[in-house]
């Protein structure tokens, strides 16, 4: 699974986004971004877009916790967009029943206040049913506008499914931040 | 009427054969009940009985506002509020199916919405198309089937827009390789799809039909120029003119005659001139002084800066604390720069808006989408901008703002 999408990450945007960095980037960012999606995350897909006025107050839980995952300020959603599937019958790593897992997914890095370290946490939408509606949640730490679209969350990461319609956003742990031991 | 009673006692009938039997009776007296009661009525106070028609909209003046509405609690059925900014008055709907992106034709008699539908709501045979609508009456006149893989992205001018001339419809794709659909609208059809690997957004040229630009993730800007088949005739790529890790650009553009205006996630300004075969950009240069970088004034929002072309300003939303992540906050300030002299000339309430836009033509005025109710907010512009009117509540999560 996670070969395969790496293949189809790498097959459907990341080689193009490497050759237009090697061309003329001064210092290469796409293709270190482009290492770190191979490297460790792009296992799935998910998030769309943001509702503005939330994702203002998400901002003000500046301290996060590790205990709750129906909660916005729930570590692991620092660069979240979307409804939480913990609200809506799945959790932070399951999609609700029924749904279907994003195949394509965008990446944040987040830090776990208990260990003190940052984690690339893959936001996988889960698919197929319309919009859960329940605990919107919306904050976008080191999020990136679409010219960088493995980090952008103004967009539907359902996308590449068979039915893209966008139900609820996970967060799956799928590696250590570059740097992090 | 009759026909509304007829439906409730379906309603109440469980059995299919008394049903019809009781749908017929149920019918006819109710019919002959209907007669006669409005019969009576017309002899008794000479009564016209209203007859239903449809609105037909007068004429747009320049501040009919277009609000794209994705309708985010519910995807599937997104919408178009258009409204009547002079008056703020509700005009009327358009609907723009899942994760429509919604572009007017530059003479505003047509508006077009890329959008997807799936044969049964959630699931079945995904159909993308290009909706096309009068936007003198707002019924849907035609649609132009497009390969099913329009980014289903937050509604921005950004990712459809027409040719200078409106007659190709570029439409930005994503599965998440991207690309765009050219749509001849003059013949009603695709014309090509252009790859466009790492970039983003369709900026049109201002003076080739032909030509379009698109954002890169290395800082650049991509431009391609087509052929009459719609074929890649020369693609050029600019010298990175952005730091994409330490000080991103937003894609989001207002126009200042034939330039496109940008600003990054820190405050500078980039004028890019997008007519030639490859773009050209001035030096960037910082809206935000010294003391209120320390302060952290940042831009922020979707929609997020509006220019108001015959004084060469630019308004952009701005918040003060700004850190790492803050770039979709609302407004706290709308700042006004002049562009010529990079001074910034105002500082006006933010209502809390992401998105704006102003109007075209004389005695301009800026529309404010306040994020935390959805109200829209006019301001007339000019010597010093004066609030001129609040419209409350309008839609469920409206993001984007066009003008007549």
């Amino acid at each position: 699974m996670f070969t395969l999408f790496i293949k189809l990450l790498d097959r459907l945007f990341e080689r193009g986004t490497r050759q237009v960095a090697q061309r003329s980037s001064r210092r290469g960012a796409l293709v270190r971004i482009g290492k770190l999606f191979v490297a460790s995350a792009f296992v799935l897909p998910v998030l769309p877009f943001d509702r503005t006025g939330q994702a203002f107050a998400a901002q003000d839980a500046k301290r996060k916790q590790t205990k709750d995952d129906t909660r916005c300020d729930y570590w692991r959603y620092c660069a979240q967009d979307g409804y939480l599937c913990a609200c809506c019958g799945g959790s932070a790593t399951t999609c609700p029943p029924g749904t279907e897992a994003s195949k394509v997914s965008w990446v944040g890095t987040c830090r776990n206040p208990d260990d003190g370290k940052d984690y690339l946490i893959s936001y996988n939408d889960c698919c197929g049913k319309t919009s859960c509606g329940r605990c919107m949640c919306a904050t976008s730490e080191r999020e990136r506008p679409g010219y960088r679209l493995g980090l952008h969350n103004d967009i539907n990461w359902c996308m590449a499914n068979d039915t893209s319609v966008f139900h609820c956003t996970t967060a799956l742990v799928v590696g250590l931040a570059e740097g992090e031991a | 009427m009759a026909f509304q009673f007829t439906q409730q006692s379906t309603a109440i009938q469980p059995n299919a054969i008394n049903l019809e039997n009781q749908v017929k009776k149920s019918f006819r007296v109710k019919s002959l009940l209907f007669g006669l009661c409005a019969g009576f009525a017309m002899q008794a106070h000479a009564l016209e009985p209203d007859v239903l028609t449809v609105t037909r909209m007068a004429p747009a003046d320049a501040y009919r506002v277009y609000i794209a509405d994705p309708n985010f609690s519910s995807l599937v059925d997104g919408r178009m509020h258009v409204i009547d900014g002079q008056n703020m008055r509700y005009l009327g709907m358009v609907s723009t199916g899942f994760s429509g992106l919604s572009a007017l034709s530059p003479d505003r008699s047509e508006l077009y919405v890329a959008t997807t539908y799936y044969a049964r709501l959630n699931h079945g045979e995904r159909t993308d198309v290009v909706d096309i609508h009068d936007a003198t009456t707002l019924a849907r006149k035609e649609e132009i089937v497009i390969p099913p893989r329009h980014a289903q992205g937050t509604a921005s001018r950004t990712l459809i827009q027409t040719s200078f001339d409106g007659s190709l419809l570029y439409v930005q794709n994503a599965t998440p390789a991207t690309s765009v659909t050219v749509v001849d609208l003059r013949n009603r059809k695709v014309l090509a799809e252009v790859p466009t690997p790492g970039c983003w957004a369709v900026y049109p040229s201002p003076t080739v039909a032909s030509r379009f630009s698109a954002m890169c993730g290395n800082g650049s800007m991509l431009t391609l120029t087509l052929d009459e088949a719609g074929q890649v005739a020369t693609r050029k790529q600019s010298a990175p003119f952005f730091d994409p890790d330490s000080d991103p650009v937003f894609p989001m553009y207002d126009r200042n005659g034939d330039k496109f205006v940008f600003v990054s996630f820190h405050g500078k300004v980039y004028q890019a001139d997008l007519s030639g075969e490859m773009a050209s950009v001035e030096p960037g240069w910082s809206l935000v002084g010294a003391t209120d970088a320390k302060a952290g004034w940042r831009p922020g929002g979707y929609q997020l800066l509006a220019t108001e072309r015959a004084a060469g300003r630019l308004y952009v939303a701005m918040h003060d604390k700004g850190e790492e992540g803050s770039h979709k906050n609302p407004a706290k300030e709308i700042w006004v720069i002049d562009l010529a002299s990079h001074k910034r000339i105002a500082r006006m309430p933010g209502h809390n808006a992401v998105s704006m836009a102003t109007s075209r033509g004389e005695k301009p005025r800026l529309y404010l989408l306040d994020a935390t109710n959805n109200d829209l907010i006019a301001y007339d512009l000019g010597a010093k901008p004066k609030l001129f009117k609040r419209m409350p509540a309008i839609g469920n999560t409206p993001i984007h703002l066009e003008l007549q």
